[in-house]
């Protein structure tokens, strides 16, 4: 007997393999944007860097998220996709919760690497592409890291994967390699769409490298390098505290969790974190 | 701004904006966008939010390019003042003139246009256009998250704070203090978020067939017209701007030695 009337007709293969095509060709557009903007930069200091490659930049990188967002976002569950909007209120949210504890850390990605962590690394970059898009209905500055926050999503989700949460000091250590990664890739669109970066602490860690005779590139990459890396081993050992103090009902719910047994613990027993 | 522009022809001409803007990359061309982009918003009446909101992520960013370029800039040439290592250039004020003018001109339009935009007028129009049903859901729903979460999250400090949390002391106890706000707000938001998924799983949120939209968002031959203009323009400009064709009419602090990058 057939069940066919009674559920959603499943997605075409020629649908599928247009989705698997976006994505690569999202990825591909990101990695070579950043590849043109590494091997031109030299020329382009001298000039004030003054707009050719600000406009590659942000197209090359822009078209990746928003191809990555158009592939990625129709294949994930519901239960997934709800859980983007939480994201993006948290990254606002608990980075107000912060900024009321007087830390200096900013966190604007602890949505992000936790639907990574719950949904695996395509929800991840999916929700850190959107986030930035959304985000910049508020402020429009975070539009072009919009492919820098997707790396973020995309490679917190592959720790998960791998198992990185499962140990608590692996947490942090990801964190770090994820914030290396991102801030490199971040950095030409701080050079070359704004000029800098935003915050005066920042601005005084690059000025000091410029007073070296350093490139605007090569020291907004070293500040990126010095920051980024603290701050997203931060948030991922808050993501993995805060993933092992929800109750162990609600994380089980998803089945990226499930699947690759991301938590420590036995399945039918309490968190043993 | 009129109330009933499409949000697709608003979105078209700030877009348009942006790109052509940058393309120009004079402090002059960012100065006049910028000027328009502020009178538009006092005729649509919402310039009393969008100057506070764009003050506020335009001021540090103005600052720390002062800081940056104003006090190192080794490419300068003509030094004004020199303390140690710090020299105060005219290449170095000119770069954070364009570079700062340019950003609060792509900061004007987009909250012009983010101000503006009637956001379920944008979402069907999205979904006529076959954008995924999803990202519809996303930006909406984050739009209406955002407020209410705060609601929320002032509540979740009032029960904490009548249970006898002060936040205070060093940094673990407010690492602590952090965690007992975080965790009540995290957990209720993916328990509802679970509720909701099923709700929109029931109604046939994921079917991939087209729905038929109750909204109609009226669209006329001249903004359709308008919009394929602009956006023609916007495309002539960045070509133009990275084949290094662009004219060169510009004014003297957007000039550099060893001329247009290619």
């Amino acid at each position: 007997m057939s069940q066919q009337s009674l559920i959603l007709p499943a997605p075409g293969q020629r649908a599928v393999r247009i989705r698997r095509l976006l994505e690569v060709l999202g990825a591909v557009s990101i990695a070579a944007t950043f590849i043109f903007l590494v091997l031109t930069q030299p020329a382009d200091i001298t000039n004030g860097l003054a707009s050719g490659s600000t406009l590659v930049a942000l197209g090359g990188f822009l078209l990746g998220a928003i191809l990555l967002i158009i592939g990625v976002l129709p294949t994930l569950p519901t239960s997934t996709l709800v859980l983007i909007p939480v994201a993006l209120v948290l990254n606002i949210a608990l980075g107000q919760i912060m900024g009321s504890t007087g830390l200096p850390f900013y966190f604007d990605a602890i949505g992000t690497v936790l639907i990574a962590v719950l949904a695996g690394p395509a929800a991840g970059a999916a929700t850190g592409a959107l986030s930035s898009i959304v985000w910049s209905f508020i402020n429009p500055t975070v539009l072009p890291f919009a492919a820098g926050a997707a790396l973020i999503g995309f490679l917190s989700g592959l720790a998960a994967r791998h198992g990185l949460f499962r140990r608590f000091y692996l947490a942090p250590v990801a964190g770090f390699v994820t914030g290396i990664l991102a801030g490199v890739v971040s950095a030409p669109i701080a050079a070359f769409v704004f000029g800098g970066t935003s915050g005066a602490g920042t601005g005084a860690i690059v000025g000091a490298f410029r007073a070296m005779g350093d490139t605007l590139l090569a020291a907004i990459t070293k500040q990126a390098l010095i920051s980024d890396p603290m701050d997203k081993a931060i948030v991922f050992t808050v993501v993995a505290l805060l993933v092992y103090a929800l109750p162990r009902r609600t994380t089980l719910q998803f089945a990226f969790v499930r699947r690759f047994n991301v938590l420590a613990g036995k399945k039918q027993e309490t968190p043993g974190a | 701004m009129p109330a009933r522009l499409n949000p697709l022809t608003a979105l078209a001409a700030a877009a348009a904006t942006a790109a052509t803007t940058t393309a120009a990359s004079s402090w002059a061309a960012s100065l006049t966008v910028i000027l328009g982009g502020v009178v538009l918003a006092v005729r649509a009446g919402v310039c009393g939010r969008l100057a506070p909101a764009a003050a506020v992520i335009l001021a540090p960013f103005w600052l720390s390019l002062l800081i940056m370029h104003g006090l190192f800039f080794p490419e300068g040439r003509t030094v004004l003042a020199e303390w140690g290592a710090a020299r105060v250039t005219t290449e170095g004020l000119g770069f954070a003139l364009d570079m700062g003018t340019r950003t609060a001109a792509y900061v004007v339009v987009f909250l012009l246009f983010s101000f503006t935009v009637r956001v379920p007028d944008l979402v069907a129009v999205m979904s006529a256009r076959r954008v995924p049903p999803q990202f519809g859901y996303v930006l909406a729903s984050t739009l209406t998250l955002a407020p209410a979460i705060s609601g929320r999250l002032a509540r979740i400090r009032q029960a904490q704070e009548s249970r006898g949390l002060v936040v205070r002391g060093g940094p673990l106890p407010r690492l602590a203090a952090a965690r007992l706000q975080m965790v009540p707000l995290v957990l209720s938001l993916i328990q509802e978020a679970g509720d909701r998924a099923q709700a929109l799983d029931s109604r046939g949120f994921n079917g991939a067939t087209a729905r038929t939209s109750y909204r109609d968002v009226p669209d006329t031959a001249a903004q359709r017209a308008f919009r394929a203009v602009a956006l023609l323009l916007a495309v002539a400009a960045v070509a133009l701007r990275i084949s290094g064709q662009w004219p060169d009419m510009q004014w003297p602090s957007s000039q550099w030695p060893g001329g247009v990058p290619g």
